[in-house]
């Protein structure tokens, strides 16, 4: 597996297309976007992934207040319970994750946090405040804390990249275009896509959709960053490029940072507080460190990934 | 908030009477779905009239570029099939009978009737639906399943104002507009029809103009209205519900049309009963 991803991460595919432009060459950086950076080299990933990957998680203080908050959260899509008696409870300013299984319910978390989505029963407060009880105008108020990358990137179509990430300050401040466009430029080329403004949304690769989804969720500076699955559909390299991305960006910029994976050494890349949920309900939840080292038969199988445990292919 | 806290991981609990619940569940789910969906649709509606009348009133590009978007696809195929049907059907079948009780020159006086008050409204209601409702469907149903408007709500602007309002009004407006045009060319396929049996010309403008009242022209107008509104409000709501990746797209595309040729067809009939029925100087054969 290690020797297969250095190989794959140290040679990659010549020719053109959007792939190309991503290709983690020294001659475009696609970290930063500043050229100084030493990029994250094959054989470190392909150390990561022999060693399981290294802790990264910071300490958190005793007393940090809890930014969200789910209370005994019930929903179900028709028969089908999603969540069934969710608890969890993210801390402020640190960079939390939730994993689990596929299906089990980590997106639906995501929509009920936001408002998209609302509980059958429970409670789901954001610093504090009942999301599901807001009223509408109060609602969309609330929003302009957050940002969200969704899976795909969740651009605009017929917007161009440059517009797609000047939506939200067109949208919600009354800043001047000149202003915009230094604000639009510096976060472009946070992600690695300075001077990629003009391309349409289909002209761009997986993982270039989604580092322009995160610019323009990182445009109006919002105190929470909600991730969906960031590490879906792109290779081991560019999903451990994103997580420096993410974690870089964070210590630059603070916040509270929900990620939402199943692959766990994203998790142990990034996460500094690990909520770990299966059939719609919390298996076990605390800081990263703790958790990689819990004893308990589902957390231990799930993350060390092993095939023998409680969870199975039913 | 340090600590590490843990849950009871629990199997599937069995559910008592599960059994004679599924069974309930499979004879009334579709009923209940059907409600649910027609209630749903309503509250659509309703959001959307409030949403376009109260300020502010972002849509207005929108709105124009809706309204051209459907006059440039629509234009060519609704002038064809009004002429061609009403050349066809109500002109030459009808021509053919009226020639057999030697009254030809109430052609005229049966296209106000053919024409204004059914074919017309009929017509332009089925070919915007095929041609501008599909493409609704379809877009909104795109940005559904790729999360653009999750992403447009998150991002603090509502869907219902900014996409179904002005899908809303401009079809609207455009079908009424159509309404017009598609009498205008199903008049002229009938007239073609007549000269074809020999009819003079003075003779059909004669009896058309002596049996159409302007109750018939609003009535027709605004019915058509009424469709491109129902077109637009179903067209959304099935593109913004569609789920299931790009096949659900095309579920949620054929569902809408049927749901619209359906919901057309039960507020013509309504409507012209209505009008027939508070306007019975209409059903005079005058001239």
């Amino acid at each position: 597996m290690a020797a297969e991803e250095q190989e794959h991460s140290g040679s990659p595919p010549e020719g053109g297309g959007p792939e190309a432009a991503e290709q983690p060459t020294a001659k475009a950086p696609p970290t930063t976007g500043r050229s100084e950076e030493p990029m994250i080299g094959a054989a470190a990933i392909a150390e990561a992934l022999a060693a399981g990957g290294e802790l990264h998680a910071t300490e958190i203080a005793p007393g940090t207040p809890n930014a969200i908050e789910f209370r005994d959260v019930h929903k179900a899509f028709g028969s089908n319970r999603v969540l069934r008696g969710l608890n969890m409870s993210l801390p402020e300013g640190h960079i939390s994750m939730i994993i689990g299984p596929s299906g089990t319910g980590k997106s639906v978390c995501i929509k009920h946090i936001v408002g998209l989505l609302y509980p059958d029963a429970g409670d789901v407060l954001v610093q504090g405040v009942s999301v599901p009880s807001l009223p509408d105008d109060e609602l969309f108020a609330m929003r302009r804390r957050f940002g969200v990358l969704f899976q795909d990137g969740a651009l605009f179509g017929s917007l161009n990249l440059y517009d797609n990430v000047a939506f939200p300050l067109r949208q919600h401040t009354e800043k001047g275009e000149d202003e915009i466009a230094e604000i639009v430029n510096r976060r472009l080329r946070e992600v690695g896509l300075g001077g990629e403004g003009h391309k349409m949304p289909n002209e761009l690769s997986g993982g270039m959709r989604k580092r322009a989804g995160f610019a323009r969720a990182l445009v109006l500076e919002p105190q929470i960053l909600l991730f969906d699955e960031p590490d879906s559909g792109i290779d081991p390299v560019r999903t451990a490029l994103l997580c420096e991305l993410i974690k870089e960006v964070h210590s630059e910029n603070g916040g509270t940072y929900v990620v939402i994976t199943h692959d766990i050494l994203s998790a142990r890349r990034i996460a500094s507080y690990l909520v770990l949920l299966w059939q719609g309900k919390v298996v076990e939840q605390g800081p990263a460190q703790q958790l990689f080292a819990s004893e308990h038969p589902f957390t231990s199988q799930f993350l060390a990934g092993n095939p023998k445990g409680p969870l199975t292919m039913d | 908030m340090a600590a590490v806290s843990t849950g009871q991981i629990e199997e599937q609990e069995p559910f008592a009477g599960a059994g004679a619940q599924g069974g309930v569940e499979r004879a009334f789910g579709p009923l209940r779905a059907a409600l649910e969906e027609t209630g749903d649709i309503m509250i659509l509606t309703g959001r959307t009239i409030v949403s376009a009348l109260r300020p502010p009133y972002p849509y207005g590009e929108e709105l124009v570029s809706q309204f051209l978007f459907v006059l440039r696809l629509a234009w060519l195929p609704l002038m064809v099939t009004t002429f061609a049907l009403n050349y066809g059907a109500p002109g030459i079948q009808a021509a053919n009978i009226l020639q057999l009780i030697g009254a030809t020159d109430r052609l005229g006086g049966f296209f106000v009737l053919a024409s204004l008050r059914e074919i017309g409204p009929l017509i332009t209601g089925t070919v915007i639906a095929g041609v501008a409702g599909t493409a609704i469907t379809a877009d909104l149903g795109a940005r559904k399943i790729r999360e653009e408007l999750d992403a447009l709500q998150v991002l603090g602007v509502d869907p219902v104002k900014n996409l179904v309002v002005p899908r809303f009004l401009s079809l609207m407006l455009v079908t009424a507009l159509f309404d017009i045009y598609a009498v205008i060319f199903g008049v002229f396929g009938g007239l073609l029809a007549g000269i074809l049996y020999g009819v003079p010309l003075g003779e059909f403008w004669s009896t058309f103009f002596a049996n159409v009242e302007t109750t018939d022209l609003w009535g027709s107008v605004l019915k058509t209205a009424i469709f491109g509104a129902i077109i637009a409000i179903v067209c959304c709501y099935k593109g913004m519900t569609a789920s299931g990746g790009a096949e659900g797209v095309g579920r949620a595309v054929n569902e809408a049309v049927v749901t619209t040729l359906l919901l057309t067809g039960a507020v013509n009939y309504v409507f012209t009963q209505v009008l027939l029925a508070t306007h019975p100087n209409l059903l005079v054969i005058k001239g």
